[in-house]
């Protein structure tokens, strides 16, 4: 039994690593761009180190929707991204912070700082953006969190066009490869623990 | 390339260690299939320490959730460190498999040798 599991999980770490399974499964799951124009453009968390740094995600998705901004496909840019311990900065100022020196009028900036996980996100975002008539959204967030974000997005109200960053689709080298399973098999998981929930 | 790369240093250092093994420790063909046998065990058993490892880590997030009232994320569980210890895990559980197994045995040879004896 555990010999014949052993020699299942081999097989699946010589696939993993030198097939384009991985490829395969995160074109499966992922979500491709739709770019039209929208009432404003909502970049989800990536994370934050303690001494205020952004995460690689956090800032890839941060210049994306600050990029789409620039090339006018929504008068509005909000930020999302949670206060950070032991500093106390929020992500989302701190993104904020970045698309005001890269030319973002203030005035088109906003921030939402509550929320910690992607269903907290959806509803906090409704209740910022709505009440001022946005119901279309071009949501920025990672190509693997993408169906998972859309979803919960359209069920507040939201109509999204997804912009996603970090399309892992196309890798080439075994370490490549398992980087872009460990996305996939979290969204997986996180997928199994909403549903249960009910959140899906 | 980098694949076929990995690949083939890999099968070369494996020859090397089967011609040394024959050659100079004089271990045997047939406990090279035994030997891979017990490596897939140890990783079976790495799988079933991770899985294990997921699940207690995420019923331990929610607990702390729960009586805290603070937010854990649960990407934590997802923490590379996992594996690595699991990994270990497995592999002094594998040897405190077949070292029970051998005492096992020698115990009951033991028992076998004093019975026979008049």
């Amino acid at each position: 039994m555990i010999r014949g599991l052993g020699i299942v999980t081999v097989v699946a770490f010589l696939l993993v690593s030198f097939t384009p399974l991985p490829n395969v499964l995160n074109q499966w799951a992922g979500v491709t761009a739709q770019l039209q124009p929208a009432a404003a453009i909502v970049v989800l968390g990536g994370g934050m180190d303690g001494d205020g740094v952004l995460s690689t995600s956090s800032l890839r998705r941060a210049i994306h929707g600050i990029m789409l901004f620039q090339r006018g496909f929504a008068p509005l840019l909000a930020f999302s991204g949670p206060v950070s311990r032991p500093l106390g900065r929020e992500e989302a100022e701190v993104r904020a912070e970045m698309a005001r020196l890269l030319g973002v009028s203030p005035a088109a900036i906003l921030t939402e700082a509550t929320a910690r996980t992607t269903r907290a996100e959806a509803v906090c975002m409704a209740a910022l953006l709505q009440p001022r008539g946005v119901s279309t959204i071009l949501l920025v967030t990672s190509y693997a969190h993408m169906a998972r974000s859309r979803q919960l997005f359209e069920n507040v109200g939201f109509t999204v066009q997804p912009a996603p960053v970090d399309d892992i689709s196309h890798v080439h080298t075994p370490e490549a490869r398992w980087e872009s399973m460990r996305p996939l098999v979290q969204e997986f998981l996180a997928r199994v623990y909403y549903r249960i929930a009910g959140y899906l | 390339m980098e694949s076929v790369f990995i690949l083939v240093v890999v099968g070369l250092t494996s020859a090397g260690a089967y011609i040394l093994g024959i050659t100079r420790l004089g271990f045997s063909k047939s406990g090279l299939w035994l030997a891979l046998g017990k490596a897939c065990e140890c990783v079976g058993l790495t799988l079933v320490f991770c899985v294990l490892n997921l699940a207690v880590a995420m019923f331990a997030i929610f607990v702390m959730r729960s009586l805290s009232g603070r937010f854990v994320s649960l990407y934590i569980a997802s923490d590379t460190t996992f594996f690595m210890l699991s990994w270990l895990q497995a592999l002094a559980f594998q040897a405190w498999r077949e070292g029970s197994r051998r005492h096992h045995t020698s115990e009951s040879y033991d028992s076998e040798l004093l019975h026979r004896q008049p």
